[in-house]
């Protein structure tokens, strides 16, 4: 009997990790990514070859695609988005790991990702895609995305829960509008904003974005869609809306704001509760209570889960990291655009964590309940070992806090029209207390040519990591 | 209820291996309800049986005393899903081609890329091999198609009818001369 209390002191021993979460644990890398010291976070990352074949292999694939993309290498970025798009299509549970999870913590299983940052992978992609010039590959990504979208919906029945990306419908327009699928194109931005006007304004307090409406009527006339035509125009309240053909170049230009949040851990303290042959795991504080059969165990186990009178369990939150500038503008020297918000990366990713909350709560339940049973069931056998395994239970017990750290905190865009040759175009951010921060780029346009840019700030307002 | 030991042991020998199974292009398999292969199939047989046996098509083909030549243009989607329409007007196309009935005609995109080869060759290539400008076919008809969907949803019900008209229009007279229509309705329990 001993042996085999060994056994699983080793086991947990052996998996023991740092009790630092993911962003703690990255902190060299995050410094230089947040100060905008790209080549040293890229030279930062890839140090660690291990990352790339490890549990994190996802977050590792993602991080190096975006990084590069900033740095303006497309084509090596969109390498690295390729690998961690087919980790997503051949992702499978590892049941071994995840066996073992439960007798340590989530973070030794393999990360897969959230559902979001598969749709955002796809986006980067996209348009590093559309910034080459390579509309045909920019198309299979659409085409991949809508696939997403669908997996994506058919996985939540509820109408209250995020289950449709309006942007990702705007990207998808935005890309058939490139390629002058303009039937498609509508399809994506009508899609886009039916999604805007029931779940965004409901869940997010998002609104469409204004250019939206533009492209809705404009697609609409481009595929003779004239009932569709008349009806958005109608709706949007823009009687003497028609489209003119120009002789214009087009920019889109997309703004990613800040950083997205980052996952920290938060402790929930359980007390028990035994009535017959079920156990209630009980906070009084949050006034929430789990039920647990002992149906069918035998009276040691039973003796066992009863004993557990206190416990604490892990469970992942995200932590905002505000934006600094809450305003953006492209100055023409005729005109000024004013980016539109397309879509809050940060409050999708609290609103896709807190609709899986209570999933994540009965693992943590389950873990915690696992763990308990087991060092009770060695105290009987030895003393001194379940204690040790107690203490190692205690320090193990941790919450799954990876996520993908250098996505923006929100995407804001401008279609803007550019007349053919060079055109100087400055972007005005403002921040708190008037403070405006401008940039100046210049464009070379054709007649009918599209240019795609991005501009990243990566600056936040000051975080409380409450550590 | 099994002790918790066993259910980690039970994870612990559980193993899916990923199968792969080549399949009957013709199966029907319905997965989310969305429109998929098996519906293009539908349209695709629907619209060929119907075109290759219609009177007025015959009767138009004989009034002008050779095949029809046949330009596809444009198929609109006003549904709310991205449906690729080649899916079905391809194997449209190639029916009709086998059948012998018409002939078809390059449509502007892979129009465009043989004008440009053409141009090309008229500089690079063999005089004798140069492929001659003005002597393009021109067609007699054009291909036109809609798509339209109406869904109603109700709790975790979903009825879509889909609804694909085809038809072909003389570029002469603006006289349609066919029509070819395919309703597919579906009802999805969640």
């Amino acid at each position: 009997m001993k042996s085999r209390a060994h056994f699983w002191i080793l086991i947990s021993a052996g998996l023991w990790v740092s009790c630092a979460t993911y962003y703690q644990s990255n902190q060299a890398f995050n410094q230089e990514f947040e100060q905008g010291n790209l080549s040293n976070a890229l030279s930062t990352l890839q140090a660690d070859g291990r990352e790339a074949k490890g549990k994190r292999e996802f977050l590792y694939y993602v991080n190096n695609g975006l990084i590069l993309s900033l740095m303006g290498k497309y084509d090596e970025s969109n390498e690295y988005f390729e690998k961690a798009f087919l980790f997503g299509e051949d992702y499978r549970k590892n049941y071994l790991n995840e066996a073992a999870s439960y007798l340590t913590n989530p973070m030794i299983t393999t990360y897969k990702g959230e559902d979001h940052e598969h749709l955002m992978l796809l986006y980067y992609k996209a348009v590093n895609f559309l910034k080459m010039g390579r509309s045909e590959e920019a198309l299979v990504e659409c085409r991949r995305l809508n696939i997403r979208l669908q997996q994506f919906s058919d996985r939540y029945e509820n109408e209250n829960k995020f289950q449709r990306d309006a942007f990702i419908h705007v990207l998808m327009g935005i890309i058939y509008d490139h390629d002058k699928d303009y039937n498609n194109a509508f399809i994506a931005y009508r899609n886009a904003w039916e999604i805007y006007e029931t779940d965004y304004e409901r869940l997010f307090r998002t609104h469409a974005p204004e250019q939206l409406k533009l492209d809705l009527l404009r697609t609409a006339t481009l595929s003779g869609l004239t009932e569709e035509f008349n009806s958005y125009k109608e709706k949007f309240n823009l009687p003497d809306y028609e489209y003119r053909s120009r002789d214009t170049g087009e920019l889109i230009f997309f703004w990613h704001n800040g950083l997205s949040p980052i996952k920290t851990e938060w402790g929930i303290n359980f007390v028990i509760d035994r009535r017959g042959d079920m156990v209630y795991f009980y906070n009084q504080e949050l006034g929430i209570s789990f039920p647990f059969s002992l149906q069918g165990y035998d009276d040691r186990e039973k003796n066992s889960l009863n004993n557990l009178e206190f416990f604490r369990v892990a469970l992942p939150r995200y932590l905002e990291r505000p934006q600094y500038y809450h305003q953006g503008n492209l100055i023409l020297p005729d005109t000024t655009y004013s980016l539109n918000l397309l879509e809050d990366v940060n409050q999708i990713a609290f609103k896709s964590l807190q609709q899986r909350m209570h999933l994540e709560l009965s693992k943590a339940l389950l873990r915690v309940a696992l763990k308990k049973a087991v060092e009770h069931q060695i105290k009987q056998e030895d003393r001194t070992l379940g204690s040790v395994l107690g203490m190692i239970n205690v320090i193990t017990e941790k919450a799954d806090t990876r996520n993908w750290q250098t996505l923006p905190h929100s995407i804001y865009y401008a279609r803007v029209a550019l007349p053919a040759g060079q055109t100087e175009v400055t972007l005005e951010l403002t921040g708190p207390g008037s403070d405006v921060h401008r940039h100046q780029f210049t464009y070379q346009v054709a007649p009918g040519q599209v240019l795609f840019h991005t501009f990243s700030s990566l600056e936040s307002r000051y975080v409380n990591f409450g550590y | 209820m099994m002790r918790p030991t066993w259910v980690l042991a039970l994870l612990l020998l559980v193993s899916c291996a990923r199968t792969v199974n080549r399949i009957d292009p013709a199966q029907q398999i319905d997965l989310s309800g969305r429109w998929n292969d098996s519906d293009s199939r539908l349209v695709a047989e629907k619209m060929t049986t119907d075109l290759l046996s219609n009177a007025r098509f015959q009767e138009y083909a004989q009034q002008l005393g050779k095949k029809p030549v046949i330009i596809v243009g444009q198929i609109r989607n006003r549904t709310s899903e991205h449906i690729d329409a080649n899916a079905f007007i391809k194997k449209l196309e190639v029916a009709l081609f086998n059948s012998g009935r018409a002939d078809i005609v390059e449509s502007s995109t892979f129009r465009d890329k043989l004008r440009e080869e053409r141009a090309q060759q008229q500089d690079f290539a063999d005089p004798e091999t140069v492929a001659q400008w003005g002597k393009e076919t021109g067609a007699n008809l054009m291909l036109f198609g809609e798509m339209t969907s109406e869904t109603d949803v109700y709790n975790n019900q979903r009825v879509v009818n889909y609804l694909t008209t085809l038809f072909l229009t003389d570029m002469e007279t603006n006289k349609r001369i066919w029509y070819g229509q395919q309703e597919i309705k579906k009802q999805i329990k969640n």
